[in-house]
């Protein structure tokens, strides 16, 4: 098989892919958001020197930015962690046919380095060399040192498929960038300049390019020989199993009827993969306040705060609200045909988003530190959550007729769930609402008016939580056939 | 006797293309029912259609005096496995067992009396075995779909191609439980297959679809066998 076939093979793959079946306002808004981070990595690319330069100006901005480049490599390593998988799958279908092993894996690996994740440290750092050479640095060794660089950032990508799920490895490095991070802010220790040794003398000494060149060898062919003795069926190629873990969920049968669904969603959520990475990002929306609370800009703007303050409790709620039928795609027809009530199905779902926030809300309870106006306005936000945006990201996933696989990790640009038109109108209340409802007392009586008015406003979305549900249940109803069609088409 | 199943007119077509269309078809209570055909004759169509997971372009089925399309009341008294996509896949077979037990309102001693009839039909390989559904072969996924469809007593059983992705052993057992469940319990129970001798074998009566028509009804005999082998190598 020669490569001209296995590119014509990637061509159609690429091709034929559920985005380009998605309709042209997804197309659109999708290539606006590529365009976007392209954007960013840019301007971020050209901006970077002259942003140092203005910080310290009595000290070289290049040799600033080689000290923070160890950020990059652990932040990237964390992230791809997260996005990247190595598209082993595909090679099913190839083990049978006369083909040579070591054009397969060498074709996949050489692919693997047109992802997403090693395009964007080019579109950063090319503009960035150029600044550089047209600041007067030595145009060769810039070119040495950019060689250097996109070394150790394909290094990063062999690396990663090296620790492939390997969530210690994972852990420790999300630890070290913390700690740095850490002790560098608060001032007791300083990574970065000995890291920083290193950057440099890619560009200073330039032989020392070679380590990054030999890392991105070594990891090839360890890659290489990795996925060489295990192309098997029951290898690399295979799907992993997961070990079977049980945990006494009986503490739920407090909720009645609720329980047996209850029971199902922690064990659906606790053993897939792409429940756990949206109970991953909700815990990370727990920080979100941070962004806002620590910026003097926003004291004077509260509104900006009631934003925050919603997504601090309700992470979960949205992230796995919106994909409310969706979660039970694979097994939807079972549940169509099986003696279940919608009311029942929805208010489980219901009650688990609130218990969600409830505990987002306790583990905000740190939050205390930026003062109690901040934490109540986070208790306003929950009981908003609560009330008011549990059932409305409900109805938007009841309008949300997008299959999910279980056990597939989301991958990068591939999470388009909450990108169709309908759930950018829906989403608008989620955000716009409590921001108004903030608002209008705030600006006219006072900012406890604010949060008394958003607090009342989950308060009486509950007490219209049969009438919201019933709504709910219609729209089920209404689309039950469609909704059954659309989670039985294959990805 | 008394019927259960009664089509009326029904027809399904997909952009203008037929793909069902049966105009009458009455199914008495307790009857075995086997339901043959090539790829694409409509017996998963037809199936679908009972369940209400696809609405009929014409005519309805009426499930107990019940049109399925309009009521949900046919649900707590029918059980059905299709496909794969009835399985839970990250819940182990017994957990998957006592949730649609919960559903169709059956304690968990009840699932484990009827679980213990079925011990020798699971020949060691589905219960207690620390593993998930998805992880379990195809046919060992498939006993446990069979058996979770006849938890909680119900009156009309449908299983689309039971005998598919089976051992033999198993094959053999499965034809006794459908034989018992219509003899003995008075089940309604229909079955579709490809396999022409386990039909004729377990079922009372065998009904021929051929490009969505019904094309043949027959009253299960000695010479049914012949008579379908016959009727298929055309």
């Amino acid at each position: 098989m020669t490569t001209s076939q296995f590119l014509s093979l990637e061509w159609k793959q690429f091709r034929r892919s559920s985005f380009f079946e998605k309709g042209l306002a997804i197309k659109i808004l999708m290539i606006l958001a590529a365009l976007y981070f392209a954007a960013i990595a840019i301007f971020a690319g050209i901006g970077v020197f002259f942003i140092f330069k203005k910080a310290l100006p009595d000290q070289d901005p290049f040799s600033m930015i080689n000290n923070y480049m160890i950020y990059w490599v652990l932040g990237d390593l964390g992230l791809r962690y997260f996005m990247q998988q190595l598209p082993v799958m595909n090679i099913k279908p190839m083990l049978l046919l006369p083909v040579r092993r070591k054009s397969v894996i060498q074709f996949l690996l050489l692919k693997t380095s047109f992802s997403f994740f090693n395009i964007l440290p080019l579109l950063f750092f090319i503009p960035l060399s150029i600044v550089l050479i047209v600041q007067g640095y030595n145009p060769v060794m810039i070119v040495g040192w950019f060689v250097g660089v996109l070394s150790i950032s394909f290094s990063i990508n062999f690396l990663n498929f090296i620790l492939n799920k390997n969530s210690k490895a994972f852990y420790v490095v999300i630890s070290i960038l913390a700690l740095s991070v850490g002790l560098q802010y608060y001032g007791i220790f300083d990574i970065t300049p000995f890291t920083g040794v290193f950057f440099n003398s890619l560009y200073e000494l330039g032989y020392t390019i070679l380590i990054p060149l030999f890392t991105v060898v070594f990891l090839f062919k360890m890659n290489y020989r990795l996925l060489r003795n295990n192309f098997y069926i029951d290898g690399a190629v295979k799907a992993k199993k997961e070990k079977f873990r049980n945990y006494n969920l009986e503490f739920l049968n407090r909720f009645g009827t609720l329980a047996t669904f209850l029971k199902n969603d922690v064990k659906m959520i606790t053993r897939n993969a792409r429940p756990k990475q949206v109970l991953m990002m909700s815990f990370l929306f727990l920080f979100y306040g941070l962004i806002f609370y620590t910026q003097d800009t926003y004291k004077n703007m509260p509104v900006f705060l009631a934003f925050a303050s919603i997504f601090v409790t309700g992470g979960f709620l949205i992230t796995f609200g919106q994909l409310v039928p969706s979660w039970d795609s694979e097994y939807y027809k079972l549940m169509m045909s099986q003696n279940v009530s919608y009311k029942k199905y929805l208010e489980s779902k219901w009650l688990l988003m609130a218990l969600a926030c409830v505990v987002s809300f306790i583990l905000s309870t740190p939050y205390i530190y930026f003062g109690w106006d901040i934490y109540a306005m986070i208790a306003a936000g929950a009981s908003f959550n609560i009330g008011l945006n549990s059932f409305i990201t409900l109805y938007g996933g009841a309008l949300n007729r997008v299959p999910v696989e279980l056990n597939q990790k989301a991958k990068a640009f591939s999470n388009t769930q909450g990108f169709n038109p309908t759930q950018l109108l829906i989403s608008l209340p989620k955000i716009l609402g409590p921001m108004l409802i903030f608002y209008v007392p705030y600006k006219l009586i006072s900012f406890n008016a604010g949060i008394i008015a958003l607090t009342l406003s989950g308060i009486l979305g509950l007490t219209f939580k049969s009438y919201f549900l019933s709504f709910i249940e219609k729209t089920y109803q209404k689309t039950k056939y469609k909704t059954i069609a659309a989670f039985s088409e294959k990805k | 006797m008394e019927s259960i199943i009664d089509v009326q007119n029904l027809s399904k077509s997909y952009n203008g293309d037929k793909v069902l269309n049966i105009e009458h078809l009455t199914i008495p209570k307790g009857q075995s029912f086997g339901l043959v055909g090539n790829n694409g004759a409509g017996k998963t169509t037809f199936f679908s259609l009972l369940l209400d997971l696809i609405l009929p372009t014409k005519g309805h089925i009426e499930n107990k005096g019940i049109v399925v399309s309009q009521s949900e009341d046919w649900k707590p008294y029918t059980s059905s496995f299709i496909d794969e996509s009835f399985l839970i896949g990250y819940l182990t077979a017994e957990e998957y067992f006592y949730f649609i037990g919960d559903l169709r309102n059956t304690s968990k001693a009840e699932v484990d009396e009827l679980l213990a009839e079925f011990q020798d039909f699971f020949y060691g390989e589905i219960l207690n075995q620390k593993k998930y559904l998805r992880d379990l072969s195809k046919g060992n996924q498939k006993k446990a779909g069979i058996v979770a469809a006849l938890i909680g007593n119900p009156e009309v059983v449908i299983l689309d191609e039971p005998f598919a992705n089976l051992d033999p052993t198993t094959q053999i057992r499965l034809k006794k439980i459908i034989k018992e469940l219509s003899v003995k319990k008075n089940v309604t129970i229909l079955v579709s297959s490809h396999d022409l001798m386990h039909v004729t074998e377990v079922c009372e009566r065998v009904v021929v679809l051929d490009k969505g028509e019904l094309v043949k009804d027959i009253h299960t005999s000695e010479a049914t066998l012949k008579e379908l082998e016959l009727y298929f190598e055309r």
